[in-house]
């Protein structure tokens, strides 16, 4: 049985594709250290998950924004079920196969297309069975519900971390008592023990981790933006897959070394940068090299993306390691704009574009979102006060019959000569 | 140096020229299947009836739908850039445009140099835009022009579903066929609200700013106008031509490009 999965999961995809990148890396003079870096994490992560049955690893699966922390201190392979169902359908190309098994089993279209996937990705075996599902509310109330459903479909035990909405200290100690409750079923289920001197070594790292993010966004302030526009989704996969991890911190003091060089000679991500953006929201993910090529073709870099890499203040105490990991979940750029949404939260937008010098912004409407659409006018009009231009693209992030590269040209073509008549 | 605009749009391709006074002469003719051929023989035909010849002594800018698909003009521009000057022209004091062609209907604000400071467009289905109310006129059996007289002095006519253009096919067949049917009028009034419903969604996305242009073919419609004025609560510019707004707009950006001297 155990062999058939290892057979019918896809994750192998991922590490082909990683390994062919890679390849084209290493084929390129100019390649960045810190892509390769990149993709050998990556690798890396998914081979872990690939042999972690057949190594007799204990396997958790986990939606977006789970402090994953817990699980590497634990010693369990995590596997983030959003960015490895999104992985595997960006390179072999089955989104529709992943999104029709979503629909048999039930799930209407009205349901965001990363929630229906991931029941599908389950359900077909596109994702190996985990030996415990972990959920969480934080950012995404449909992860409430959608976490169960993953549960059900894996025939496993699960744990749902309840997050709470607002912060204070009470709901500091809540969200604490929440952690402690989890890693007790952790241990449980695993016969596995936390080792809290791992988890205070993580949280070290994790704290040097936001620096280094906090840094790199600081070198994007330069004027030309040394990173390329498409750049901020590997900060954010490094965020997700990697958090506290080793190999995080080389990678992102890599790249933190290879942007500073860059800004130190006035080089930029593109060779003639016009348009500084402020991006939205996540992409459409199967036009990424669409976006990269119309991003130099009209010299339009995102420079500053306020709800994905820009983190909230604050350090974190390796002392005290489980109060730690709660207080991170508070600092994670996502949290401004889906948590209590303050009027700090909307002063930062406004400060994002004055310190980055933007020209206009884009915000990637995925329709599926009901959280993010709603914030569209908000945010506009915010923007539009100080005279900012709004371009809106109604797309989804995984779903490429919802809009076309083509539509996409078009709606940009029209923005960028917005920007340029001004 | 003569500045030219074509606007190639889905049904109709539009070509503009522009003098250096202002005044402009235009010609309108069906968009063919070939966009590179039928365009070139409608900027020559333009040419021709201006007493002018094709050459080097002229620069060509283009828009819409087709312009991608031909290359002998010396610039491209999208349509939004293209109305909002062409717009500007038109009416100078105008801070809101509403252009509803074939295929799509976008609003804009226009700022006083002619340059648009934003859009909202909706271009996924053909309910309310110009296509739709072809449609609608084969339904009813009459030429459009004849609808667009029955619906001044109708009653405001049954409520017909603006985010399908099929499912309000469906709708007004029923109302044709029901017993007693629909008065002809009532239902003409209803598609027209329909289209317009489908307008002021789009105005109320990027707000109403005065004056309020309304430029494509489906402008022509002065019984679809009349009530979108209604709705809106305000009267509304009108060119006499209204289809050639976009062309136009391109003839101004071919003759800023030649006072620039991008024409070397």
């Amino acid at each position: 049985m155990i062999n058939s999965e290892v057979k019918k999961n896809k994750i192998d995809s991922i590490i082909r594709a990683c390994g062919i990148l890679l390849r084209m890396n290493k084929a390129r003079p100019d390649a960045r250290k810190s892509e390769r870096l990149y993709y050998q994490m990556l690798s890396n992560y998914f081979t872990r998950l690939l042999n972690a049955r057949d190594e007799g690893k204990f396997v958790a699966a986990h939606t977006v924004f789970f402090p994953t922390e817990i699980l590497y201190a634990m010693d369990i392979v995590p596997m983030h079920t959003e960015t490895t169902t999104w992985m595997i359908s960006l390179f072999t190309g089955e989104c529709d196969d992943i999104l029709s098994a979503g629909k048999e089993l039930g799930l209407a279209s009205e349901i965001c297309t990363p929630h229906r996937g991931l029941a599908g990705a389950f359900a077909s075996g596109v994702l190996p069975r985990p030996d415990v599902m972990l959920w969480s509310n934080l950012i995404c109330d449909n992860t409430a519900k959608s976490g169960e459903l993953l549960m059900e479909i894996n025939h496993c035990p699960g744990f749902f971390l309840d997050h709470p909405f607002q912060h204070s200290e009470d709901e500091m100690q809540y969200l604490v008592g929440e952690l402690d409750d989890m890693i007790h079923f952790l241990e449980e289920q695993s016969g596995q023990k936390m080792d809290w001197d791992r988890l205070a070594e993580t949280v070290a790292l994790i704290d040097r981790q936001i620096e280094l993010f906090r840094e790199i966004c600081d070198l994007r302030k330069a004027t030309p933006s040394p990173f390329h526009s498409q750049g901020f989704l590997e900060l954010l996969t490094i965020d997700y897959l990697f958090p506290g991890q080793p190999e995080a911190i080389d990678y992102l003091e890599t790249l933190r070394q290879e942007l500073a060089e860059k800004v130190s000679v006035g080089q930029g991500a593109v060779s003639d940068e016009r348009f500084r953006l402020m991006s939205f929201f996540i992409p459409p993910m199967y036009l990424m090299g669409f976006l990269e090529r119309i991003s130099q073709e009209f010299g339009a870099v995102s420079v500053t993306e306020p709800f994905f890499t820009y983190w909230g203040e604050g350090r974190l105490d390796p002392g005290r390691p489980l109060e730690s990991v709660a207080e991170k979940s508070y600092m994670i750029p996502e949290m401004r704009m889906y948590g209590p949404l303050d009027d700090r939260a909307l002063k930062s937008i406004v400060g994002c574009a004055e310190q980055y010098k933007i020209d206009g912004a884009v915000y990637y409407a995925d329709i599926g979102c009901r959280h993010s659409c709603a914030m569209v006018k908000l945010f506009k009009d915010i923007l539009n006060d100080i005279d900012v231009p709004v371009l809106t693209l109604d797309c989804d992030v995984v779903d490429p019959t919802i809009t076309s590269e083509e539509e996409m040209r078009e709606k940009l073509e029209r923005f960028f000569e917005l920007l340029e008549e001004r | 140096m003569k500045a030219l605009g074509i606007d190639i749009g889905s049904l109709t391709t539009k070509v503009v020229i522009l003098d250096n006074d202002g005044t402009f002469s235009f010609n309108i003719t069906p968009s063919g299947d070939e966009a590179e051929l039928s365009a070139k023989a409608a900027v020559e035909e333009s040419l021709d009836r201006a007493g002018l010849r094709f050459g080097n002594d002229s620069y060509l800018v283009s828009t819409g739908i087709g312009a991608k698909f031909v290359s002998f003009t010396q610039q491209q521009k999208t349509i939004t850039t293209c109305l909002a000057r062409g717009v500007n022209h038109l009416f100078p004091s105008a801070r809101t445009a509403i252009d509803v062609g074939a295929e799509s209907a976008t609003v804009l604000k226009v700022n006083e140099r002619g340059r648009i400071s934003d859009w909202v467009n909706h271009d996924k289905c053909a309910a309310g835009t110009g296509v739709f109310l072809q449609q609608m006129a084969k339904l009813m059996m009459m030429p459009l022009e004849e609808m667009s007289k029955l619906s001044f002095d109708a009653n405001p006519g049954p409520d017909i579903t603006s985010t399908c253009a099929v499912f309000a096919e469906s709708e007004v067949i029923s109302h044709v066929h029901r017993d007693p049917p629909t008065p002809k009028e009532e239902i003409v009034t209803g598609i027209y609200r329909s289209v317009v419903s489908r307008i002021l969604t789009l105005c109320k996305r990027i707000g109403i700013e005065k004056e309020v242009a309304v430029v494509g073919g489906v402008a022509l419609n002065s019984g679809l106008v009349s009530i979108l004025e209604k709705e809106m609560g305000l009267g509304v510019l009108v060119p006499d031509t209204p289809q050639i707004a976009a062309a136009l707009g391109a003839a101004i950006i071919a003759r800023e490009n030649i006072a620039k001297g991008s024409y070397r």
